[in-house]
């Protein structure tokens, strides 16, 4: 029964732990879909030029990078923009986004095109830290967890 | 219906004001009044305090933004010609910061104004005026002649109208080098055009003449605000090949046509069979004169 309960207890904590490492994930996640989407419109812009709903129709979407679709869509129907959703950004983050869509769509083609590059090399940056957070950070808290469980399990013992 | 086009402030004060029905124009100027053009008059916008409402900078970049549906690179080709049009026919000028590199026009920005004019299909315009520009051979070499907001655009789409309806089968090629005829959205007419049209927009004359003549094999070509100067010779090359023009130009009337350069060469070689004079004396598209090509008036208000 002891050791059923130190199993247990040790689950949870690594399962907690699993939870709190994902927001890394999915921080690196919404960041390579954000630089990926921006890639993509770029060369909509040079090529098809399909209208910025056009295209958003087009995205396949998913997890948090669903929200952001979402909320750009909205904003284009009602002229509101509204990132609050997007959990995995921090408010800076979410300021910096709305100012990345409020100019997106605004220029000539190869304005545009400009513009988008420099959305991409800043997201791309972005995306960099994210993947060293995440490659940092996850198996960290994985580790600090464990240690804490087994410590705790010791003590409990 | 520029609903979701408009800033609420101005949209409002303009349905509390007027029908859409009545309205031309809406024009908009930074940081001046708005004017909203009704059968040629003028009246300036109110709001429920009896304020004038004033344009600002931003109201005339939302409006153009919402119009690009927030793709301005997607529209940018009309928007260095001056223009969006916008489903239902809806036509916007636009004019402020023409931007140039090696000598082409690259986007207009900073816009400084923008009149946003609404078309009306009004139907049977050009009835009157029918019998004598088509006989049982077709439709006659025509040019149609008024100053600009005479309603010639009306009247020649109309006409064509008027040929389907008379189900006089002729291939009919419209030369819509602003899109002001069809006001084509996505390839589709936004006004009744019959089914006897095929539509260029957007393109040049000379392109829509020489592949249009080639490749279409039209009876009727018809095309908006001709320049003797730069588009008779077009012009000759399609009656040479056997294809009638009808045709709109700027001129108050026939003597304001007679001082413009090429005119003289249209009448010595009898270019055009009739010259078709509207007016806005009674509302757009009043129709004056008839001329035949001895210019010799075969209609008479």
């Amino acid at each position: 029964m002891k050791w059923f309960l130190i199993f247990v207890l040790i689950s949870t904590i690594m399962l907690i732990a699993y939870a709190l490492s994902n927001q890394y994930r999915d921080r690196l996640d919404f960041y390579t879909n954000l630089t990926e989407f921006l890639r993509r419109f770029k060369l909509n812009i040079s090529f098809k030029q399909d209208k910025v709903e056009q295209f958003l129709n087009d995205t396949k979407p998913r997890k948090h990078f669903k929200q952001f679709i979402l909320s750009y869509k909205n904003y284009l129907t009602t002229g509101k923009l509204d990132l609050n959703a997007i959990s995995v950004l921090s408010d800076e983050e979410k300021n910096e986004l709305n100012e990345v869509i409020k100019n997106m769509g605004r220029y000539d083609a190869n304005n545009e095109i400009k513009q988008t590059e420099q959305f991409i090399a800043e997201m791309d940056i972005k995306r960099k830290k994210a993947e060293e957070d995440k490659n940092k950070l996850c198996p960290l808290i994985i580790k600090l967890s464990l240690l804490f469980a087994i410590g705790l399990s010791i003590i409990l013992v | 219906m520029l609903k979701q086009y408009l800033d609420s402030e101005i949209y409002s004060a303009i349905i509390k004001a007027f029908s859409f029905n009545d309205i031309n124009e809406i024009r908009l100027r930074v940081n001046e009044n708005v004017i909203v053009v009704i059968k040629n008059k003028k009246f300036y916008l109110k709001d429920e305090n009896n304020n004038f409402v004033k344009a600002t900078q931003q109201n005339i970049d939302n409006f153009i933004l919402r119009a690009s549906g927030h793709s301005i690179y997607a529209f940018n080709d009309s928007i260095t010609q001056g223009y969006i049009t916008l489903p239902k026919g809806i036509r916007v000028g636009l004019t402020g910061k023409v931007v140039i590199n090696d000598n082409k026009i690259v986007t207009i920005k900073e816009y400084q104004s923008i009149n946003i004019r609404i078309p009306h299909f009004v139907k049977n315009c050009s009835l009157l005026a029918y019998d004598f520009l088509v006989d049982s051979s077709g439709v006659k070499n025509t040019l149609i002649i008024s100053p600009p907001g005479a309603g010639k655009t009306t009247f020649i789409r109309d006409l064509i109208y008027q040929l389907y309806q008379h189900n006089i089968s002729k291939n009919i090629l419209v030369a819509d080098e602003r899109n002001e005829i069809a006001s084509a959205v996505n390839g589709a007419p936004q006004l009744p055009m019959g089914g006897f049209c095929d539509i260029y927009t957007n393109c040049s004359k000379e392109f829509a003449f020489k592949c249009g003549i080639r490749s279409m094999s039209p009876d009727v070509i018809v095309t908006d605000e001709l320049d003797l100067n730069n588009d008779l010779n077009k012009i000759i090359e399609a009656i040479n090949c056997g294809v009638n023009v009808v045709a709109t130009i700027h001129a108050k009337d026939i003597n304001g046509l007679k001082h413009k350069a090429g005119f003289e060469e249209v009448i010595k070689n009898k270019y055009f069979q009739r010259f078709v004079v509207l007016s806005s004396d009674e509302g757009p598209g009043t129709l004056n004169n008839i001329y035949n090509e001895n210019l010799e008036c075969i209609y008479c208000r």
